[in-house]
């Protein structure tokens, strides 16, 4: 299967009172184009469309989502399968890419809600979409709306946005074109016999209400572990529906870009032969830990793997996938690197993951979730800030007289991802 | 027959949600004490059928705690006392942090741990 990337980069987004374009690298969005979209919904009241540009003083919270504008130009299937597009197979053909922007939502779920994105200063550090330029849609529901109808509301609405404004790059020539082929089994064995064969261990969180991942419009939770095509992946195959402790949630960008998935495309062929995407759960059940997990040292083995790479999405809970997935692959002569976050306190002293095995003995971590930062005042806030004195990472009165947000990382978006995607670094 | 099973909860919305249906044990304590009446029961040989720290809200930010356990005791499993030893001890790293947490709040904590435990429970009714 080959899919083409036609990136086509973006490096301003501005207002107009006349059509959507996308133009010299610019990106001109009629708001009224974006509400009248986003209220063909009658669960929700009211929207607002801001955007906010790398080192303005503007702080995002809190983010329900974070979205990369694609159009599909090439072949078949379309963006968001199951959500916006039919379910065909996605992942082969071209697909457009409004590079260096994003759709960024905002609305408030429930009370403790939280997902901070500051676009200057400290907290930017920290976050990846505070080097993007953001299309942030902020949404209010109508009286009474159910939290689990609010949460599809959104997540749905900000997809809409997202192919809206993909579309207005169909007929653009894409400043560069990024081509991606993954082999069958059979092909990959023959190419590179000698290289060890290495597939990667998505797990996906699947909880409930903002815990919960869906591909092709399927509910993660109730899936068992599959293999799936990378290239699919990186198509839209996976989407979004958890904003809850941002810092390791993945929103769906960052399924769209998965940094293990591109690393492993890079090394394919060089140091390692990449065989296969097994993708997993992480439910509460403990007997669906049981079974997703010899699913997945089943499907490692039956792909003849030599080695994985698995990634965490979240903390507590999926910590005993974690480790149930590494134990039974390593059981199966499999060698096995975690990717994983620490809530290792504040002093970064205490155990950092709620379970553990001497099997996994190679680890990668995401940083401290309980590492503390102070974020200063914005000048602008897009949503609604008196949330984060109730939001994971925060405590009660965490604002001083100046405005000084103090909070754990936890709480901005992306800061400890444990799928490569944020900027934390030991080097 | 389908697997019989106590629902372990400080969550009056559990309570009112599944008390008609189900087993519930409901008392109002806090967190850590959910935690503390499971391992109790997990060392007399109860199964621990979901996870202690389901959910990404932590401990103690979150007031509330659902966990299913077998209703008929059998054999412990030490790989469960394992479980729910560490969720006490990752709880304890966390602070309360919202003592005086707003009652629209503490709802939406409600409702955020009862649909984790209703994923867990449709999952053991296999509905």
């Amino acid at each position: 299967m080959k899919l083409e990337l036609g990136n086509i980069i973006i490096n301003d987004i501005q207002f107009t009172n006349e059509g959507s374009k996308v133009e010299n690298g610019v990106l001109t969005v009629n708001p009224e184009q974006i509400k009248s979209l986003v209220l063909e919904d009658s669960n929700i009241e009211s929207c607002e469309v801001f955007i906010a540009r790398p080192g303005e003083s503007v702080r995002i919270t809190p983010v329900k989502d974070v979205i990369e504008p694609r159009v599909k130009v090439e072949g078949p299937g379309g963006i968001f399968p199951g959500w916006i597009a039919k379910v065909d197979t996605v992942g082969s053909g071209r697909t457009n890419v409004l590079k260096g922007c994003a759709v960024v939502t905002t609305g408030k779920i429930v009370g403790f809600q939280e997902g901070i994105i500051d676009m200057t200063g400290p907290g930017a550090d920290y976050t990846p979409f505070s080097k993007t330029y953001n299309l942030v849609v902020k949404m209010e529901p109508v009286e009474g709306l159910k939290q689990h109808d609010h949460e599809y509301a959104l997540r749905i609405a900000g997809f809409k946005v997202a192919c809206f404004l993909g579309e207005l790059g169909r007929a653009v020539t894409p400043d560069e074109v990024e081509t991606f082929e993954f082999d069958t089994i059979t092909e990959g064995a023959k190419k590179y016999p000698e290289l060890p064969r290495v597939a990667y261990v998505q797990m996906l969180q699947s909880q409930g209400l903002l815990h919960d991942t869906y591909v092709y419009g399927v509910d993660a939770k109730r899936t068992l572990t599959t293999i799936i095509n990378p290239l699919e992946t990186m198509d839209g195959a996976i989407v979004s529906g958890n904003c809850v402790s941002s810092c390791d949630k993945n929103p769906t960008y960052v399924h769209l870009n998965n940094k293990v998935i591109r690393e492993l495309f890079k090394q394919h062929g060089k140091t390692l032969n990449f065989v296969g995407h097994i993708i997993t759960n992480e439910n509460v059940y403990l007997a669906d830990k049981e079974r997703s997990s010899n699913w997945s040292a089943k499907l490692a083995e039956y792909l003849g793997c030599d080695g994985v790479i698995i990634s965490q999405e979240g903390f507590g809970n999926p910590d005993t996938d974690l480790i149930m997935n590494t134990k039974k692959i390593e059981a199966k002569g499999i060698k096995t690197v975690i990717i994983t976050d620490e809530y290792a306190g504040r002093d970064g002293k205490s155990q950092s993951l709620a379970d553990a095995d001497p099997s996994a003995n190679a680890v990668v971590t995401g940083g401290n979730a309980n590492q503390v930062i102070v974020l200063p005042p914005m000048e602008t806030v897009y949503g609604h800030l008196h949330f984060v004195d109730t939001i994971a990472g925060g405590s009660a009165n965490n604002i001083d007289a100046h405005g000084n947000i103090t909070v754990e990382i936890q709480a901005i978006t992306g800061a400890t991802n444990e799928t490569g995607f944020h900027n934390l670094s030991a080097r | 027959m389908a697997l019989e099973f106590i629902v372990i909860t400080n969550n009056p919305l559990v309570q009112e949600k599944f008390a008609d249906e189900l087993n519930v044990d409901y008392e109002d304590i806090p967190f850590r004490d959910v935690l503390c009446k499971v391992r109790d029961l997990i060392h007399k040989g109860h199964r621990l059928l979901t996870h202690p720290l389901s959910g990404s809200v932590k401990p103690h930010e979150t007031p509330y705690k659902s966990v299913l356990v077998t209703t008929k005791p059998s054999q412990m499993d030490l790989g469960e006392v394992s479980i729910i030893e560490n969720a006490i001890i990752t709880a304890d790293k966390f602070a309360e942090k919202f003592p005086n947490m707003p009652q629209s709040v503490k709802e939406d904590f409600q409702l955020i741990d009862c649909t984790l435990i209703t994923s867990g429970i449709d999952a053991v009714l296999r509905r």
